[in-house]
């Protein structure tokens, strides 16, 4: 999986690139806690080129959004495939987790 | 639409194999001329159980293999998924509460939760000291 993580003013925001499971949790874990500790507040993870997600991607994106919320942070997640979108839907993610179409629309949220 | 013998093949017990596993089923999509939302929804249940099984069938350090044997009728693909580990029906397991809010959402059980969502069918057996899981999805073709 390729992480590109960029800074625009007060926003962090990570493009995923190809899969996301229990081989790669480990490294997009790492680099968005490590944001979220150096302080990060606005997280938006962009799924656009995102092709495959598993309960290890899930689990990742959950304890970083319980974090990010102790210090008052929000992270938006945006340009899901549709069969990225249905397994955050039938994790029940959906229901907390603001899911949007753009990376505009998520930068708006802020 | 194409139809085939079973395809078989072997992973080791080792999580590095979920590479395999999904170029595996990439050339099992191929061969049978899968839709890609099947073959995704497919992929995310093998994906699931083969990394439960890794994660805790095996208490010993030696190497074992997982099978994976899958046949498609026209409409209906039939994975079977075959591990020498302790013996786990996940078809068992308690499904988390969902939908949850975030402070109350816990990953355990997740990954079973998905495949019982995405999968038509999943039956368990412990046969002669091996787990076989029995998965089945219809095949929507568009």
């Amino acid at each position: 999986m390729e992480i590109v993580e960029l800074k625009e003013g007060a926003v962090n925001t990570f493009k995923l690139q190809g899969r996301l499971d229990s081989n790669t949790s480990q490294s997009f874990e790492k680099r968005l806690m490590d944001a979220i500790s150096d302080g990060a507040k606005n997280v938006i993870i962009d799924f656009k080129e995102l092709d495959y997600i598993s309960s290890a991607g899930l689990r990742v994106i959950l304890k970083a959004t319980k974090t990010i919320k102790r210090q008052d942070g929000k992270i938006m997640l945006c340009s899901m495939q549709d069969y990225v979108k249905e397994v955050f839907e039938i994790a029940g993610f959906d229901s907390f987790l603001p899911i949007v179409p753009t990376p505009e629309d998520a930068f708006k949220a802020f | 639409m194409n139809t085939s013998g079973p395809i078989s093949f072997e992973l080791r017990n080792h999580l590095s194999e979920l590479a395999t596993l999904c170029e595996k089923m990439e050339a099992v999509g191929q061969t049978l001329g899968l839709p890609r939302r099947c073959l995704f929804e497919v992929n995310l249940a093998l994906d699931e159980l083969f990394t439960n099984i890794i994660s805790y069938g095996f208490q010993d350090q030696s190497e074992h293999f997982i099978r994976v044997r899958v046949s498609a009728a026209p409409d209906m693909l039939t994975v079977v998924l075959e591990d020498d580990g302790v013996a786990f029906n996940p078809v068992e397991r308690i499904p988390p509460d969902l939908p949850c809010t975030l402070d109350e959402c816990k990953v355990g059980g997740l990954g079973i939760h998905l495949v019982k969502n995405l999968m038509d069918e999943v039956t368990y057996e412990r046969r002669a000291g091996t787990n076989v899981l029995t998965l089945k999805k219809t095949i929507e073709r568009s």
